[in-house]
């Protein structure tokens, strides 16, 4: 019998929410066991987040390139050589993950390489390149994460039906691109291949793209991508798939307004029809954990699961299935396994897509304001009007921010636009502070910045924006 | 219209309370649960709050009064139609209140899994915080606090902007509670002050348990915080042959039964004590930080350390130098018998210039007695056992018992300190000495 281990802590799975819970697990002297059968830093760090955002940098590079003779710019001859952009792209990931295992260890952490799965309430059998071994733990914290959906009759092969990891790693690209869902992961990729020389079609089942945004938040991607060449085809099905000989595929998609079918020809689908978290195989009914109807691990506001000593967080834990709520869902178990009075009580997740131009969105809307019985004030403020939007030759879209009418407190923000990712920072700082959006609107913002834009559209809601024509209300 | 706010009976057992100072003063306007007083009970200070708004019209005593409960505090002039005169115990925690403190419900089993899914993400276990929006509005902080304190933070009225909770408003409401739950009827089951706030699980385990410290437990705290912070201690052991005073009062046993009265060793020792004070003046004395001098009292009011069911109590013998051994002796048995059932007036429980402390039968072979600030010396007293000693060459058994004094090092020189303790050791040893210095 092989060894077996003991720990007082023990993760499973080192993305994101896993090993930011063994780094605080360290921290706090537990001296935490962090089991990862794949690469340190899950999906985020080496097939998600990060190498989306290089890619997406790298591309959107080209297409300025190309497209900058308005500043006098002009490249006609713009080389690309995409396995040299994956590479550069690989070593970006190379040493984000390798950082991630010096922290876990240096915060005393011990890294094991494996498949793990729950033999009972406190051991865990975990199958590595050492052999089969045994854990004993005293708490577990289970951050498995999340993989692709498919959707049925588009099963992944890895060759006509792909998803993001693989369309994340081509060194060509495919000329005729059709993707599969149009929510933020499709846009997202679907943008860089567009722009890295791909003809994309995005098929969405929904009226819109983006559907978990509002509508004129998608507006000007929409927009952009279609004068960039690509197509979306809305309220749209897609039926099946065949093969072709020469290679590619045809699709078949039907209109859901009247139900009318026809044929896409297509050299791969990408498929990004939403993920699916990864609850499955880890033993844990033996462990007793309870799972809702999705498949999701049930917790508490501590992130406890129904077995008071095993944790859950990141996207197995449920949704937003955000890298940022999976890390401090990390943090929260285990200051709880330490002892400490934490708890995710967070007013807002900040959610960000890298779309061109980038939408972000923290707090609420004003519709779902409105549901939660508020009289909300929205009011915005277009980039149009903000000079360093200007001078960076990119002033499509705005900042709106919603607050309550009685109290002036900012109850959400949505943003898109220029480095909209970055600007919504502070707007989450003023939620969770409670500011009013006087508080924002009396805040000096550096000029010309875009952050320029938040504050104006703070002074927009009190009805006084400086750089706006007189306010409609 | 008027409302009559009649003083509550604080604790079991009060009959009166002493009015330490008004925070309000005819004519202000207060809202609810603005402080209005501060009162002194034989157990802890209070502060009662209004438990209505409205404007102050007459305030029933001065400061220095003692009010008797069940008399007019004060009244107010308060808008609507409500009762005229406060409830029994206005000051007692609301219901709503009781759901920050109740208990969890009894927590999964670690080895037994349920098979059913908690109710929702804010199910069972006390960690088991709501996620999500319709929370007070915070910062993240402030959240923070309220939960180390065990606060539900949407208990909490919010001062800031918006109705944005604000740091002192978790303070403010954490102390709010503390003096409402001190100023709670004390109930025999209650009376250790130290009902669960939170349980919260660490480590798996079910049994730890977080005490929130209340009302003479709080007092306890603060008191001896604020001795050993200040005070320079000193403790100086000594061992005192007790046979002549097992003779002595055995001999005075039959006169002091007839009279009624029990006598026991302590007020022996409190007479040896009141005897060394006469020539040691400066430890019947207290420390006067704030103005960095020694306060040397004229009278002597010995403090009788004595525990009760609510925590360490110290009973007051007034002008005790006045007193025989035999009245001595009277009121230690009434003083004592009154901490216990929390009935001491605040004249017998504060005020003291030298303080004794003796655990009788376990008070153990010696000890660090922490002196009862701001006084500057206690005396602890130990079992009296019969030990082997040398007497003239030779092992004998005799009745022993050693004394610990600490006193304060700043204003007392240990040699100062050792003459006290060995006067007191010389009065113990041949009690007919102190027939010649009683007066």
């Amino acid at each position: 019998m092989a060894e077996t281990l003991e720990t007082r802590a023990v993760v499973i799975g080192a993305g994101p929410a896993g090993y930011v819970a063994a780094i605080r697990l360290g921290q706090l002297g537990l001296e935490p066991v962090l089991v990862e059968k794949g690469e340190l830093g899950g999906t985020c760090l080496n097939v998600g987040c990060i190498p989306s955002k290089a890619l997406i940098s790298a591309s959107k590079l080209v297409h300025q390139l190309g497209h900058s003779s308005e500043m006098g710019i002009s490249c006609p001859d713009v080389k690309v050589d995409l396995a040299q952009m994956m590479r550069w792209k690989d070593g970006i990931v190379g040493r984000l993950t390798g950082g991630v295992g010096q922290l876990v260890k240096g915060h005393g952490g011990r890294v094991v390489q494996g498949a793990a799965s729950f033999e009972d309430a406190h051991t865990l059998r975990i199958d590595g390149p050492e052999g089969e071994r045994r854990l004993r733990f005293e708490h577990a914290i289970v951050a498995t994460g999340s993989a692709p959906a498919s959707l049925p009759g588009f099963e992944f092969d890895g060759r006509s039906v792909v998803g993001s990891t693989e369309a994340l790693a081509w060194t060509t690209a495919p000329e005729r691109l059709l993707v599969i869902g149009g929510g933020y992961i499709g846009m997202e990729l679907g943008g860089v291949w567009q722009r890295l020389g791909s003809r994309v079609t995005v098929v969405e089942f929904e009226d819109r793209v983006l559907p978990g945004f509002d509508k004129d938040l998608a507006r000007p991607v929409v927009k952009r991508f279609q004068a960039q060449g690509g197509t979306l085809l809305t309220g749209t099905k897609a039926r099946g798939f065949r093969a072709l000989k020469g290679g590619g595929v045809e699709v078949e998609v039907e209109s859901r307004k009247d139900g009318t079918r026809r044929a896409l020809e297509a050299d791969v689908i990408l498929l990004t029809v939403g993920r699916r978290p990864l609850s499955g195989g880890l033993g844990l009914e033996k462990a007793g954990v309870a799972l809702d109807a999705r498949g999701f691990i049930v917790v508490d506001g501590a992130q406890r699961t129904n077995v008071s000593h095993i944790f859950a967080v990141g996207d197995v834990a449920g949704e937003p299935m955000l890298a940022h709520k999976g890390s401090k869902e990390g943090e929260v178990a285990a200051e709880v396994i330490a002892g400490r009075p934490s708890a995710f009580d967070t007013s807002a997740v900040p959610a960000v897509v890298f779309t061109d131009p980038e939408i972000a969105t923290v707090g609420m809307t004003e519709g779902e304001a409105k549901a939660a019985g508020y009289e909300p004030r929205a009011a915005r403020f277009g980039f149009a009007g903000n000079g360093r939007a200007l001078s960076l030759n990119d002033a499509e879209g705005f900042v709106r921010l919603v607050a309550c009418a009685e109290t002036g407190r900012l109850l959400g923000a949505q943003i898109v636009g220029p480095e909209a990712s970055n600007l919504i920072a502070e707007l989450g700082l003023a939620l969770e502070m409670g500011a009013l959006v006087s508080d924002i609107g009396l805040t000096i913002h550096a000029h010309p910045t875009l952050a320029e834009a938040v504050m104006e559209a703070a002074n927009a809601v009190s009805g006084h924006a400086i750089h706006a024509p007189p306010s409609r209300r | 219209m008027r409302y009559e706010f009649k003083l509550p009976d604080l604790a079991e057992g009060m009959v009166e309370g002493e009015i330490v100072g008004w925070l309000v003063a005819a004519g202000d306007a207060v809202v609810a649960e603005q402080p209005m007083v501060e009162v002194m009970t034989d157990k802890a200070t209070v502060v009662i709050s209004s438990p209505r708004p409205g404007t102050v019209l007459e305030l029933g005593y001065q400061s220095g009064d003692i009010a008797p409960v069940g008399t007019t505090l004060f009244v107010l002039e308060v808008e609507g139609a409500a009762p005229e005169v406060s409830p029994e115990a206005p000051s007692a925690p609301a219901p709503g209140d009781q759901t920050t403190t109740s208990r969890p419900k009894a927590a999964p089993k670690l080895e037994a899994p349920a098979a059913s899914a908690p109710a929702s993400r804010a199910g069972d276990g006390p960690a088991a915080v709501a996620r999500g929006a319709g929370k007070a509005v915070a910062t993240p902080a402030t959240r923070r606090l309220a939960r180390e304190l065990g606060i539900d933070i949407a208990q909490i009225e919010g001062s800031g902007p918006a109705g944005r909770v604000t740091q002192e408003d978790v303070r403010a409401h954490v102390d709010g509670k503390q003096r409402r739950e001190a100023a709670a009827p004390v109930s025999p089951a209650t009376a250790h002050a130290m009902a669960p706030l939170v349980a919260r699980r660490t480590e798996g385990e079910e049994s730890d348990k977080r005490v929130p410290l209340r009302g003479l437990r709080r007092a306890i705290y603060e008191t001896m915080t604020r001795s050993k912070s200040t005070a320079a201690h000193f403790t100086y052991v000594e061992e005192v042959e007790c046979t002549n005073l097992v003779q002595a009062r055995e001999r005075l046993r039959a006169a002091s039964d007839a009279a009624g009265v029990r006598l026991s060793y302590l007020p022996f020792i409190a007479k040896a004590s009141l005897l060394a004070l006469r020539a040691f003046p400066k430890m019947n004395a207290t420390m006067d930080d704030a103005a960095g001098e020694l306060v040397l009292w004229g009278h002597h009011h010995l403090g009788i350390a004595a525990a009760t069911d609510a925590g360490l109590t110290v009973p007051v013998i007034r002008f005790a130098d006045d007193l025989t051994l035999i009245e001595l002796a009277a009121r230690v048995v009434d003083l004592s018998d009154k901490a216990r059932r929390g009935r001491l007036s605040p004249d017998e429980s504060r005020g003291s210039t030298f303080t004794i402390t003796s655990l009788g039968r376990i008070g153990g072979l010696h000890a660090t007695p922490i002196i009862n600030h701001p006084e500057v010396a206690i005396l602890g007293v130990h079992k009296m056992e019969p030990r082997a000693v040398v007497r003239e060459g030779q092992v004998v058994a005799r009745q022993m018992m050693n004394i610990s004094l600490s006193f304060d090092h700043r204003v007392i020189d240990g040699h100062e300190g050792a003459a006290f303790a060995q006067r007191i050791k010389t009065y113990l040893e041949d009690p007919d000495l102190m027939l010649l210095e009683m007066r």
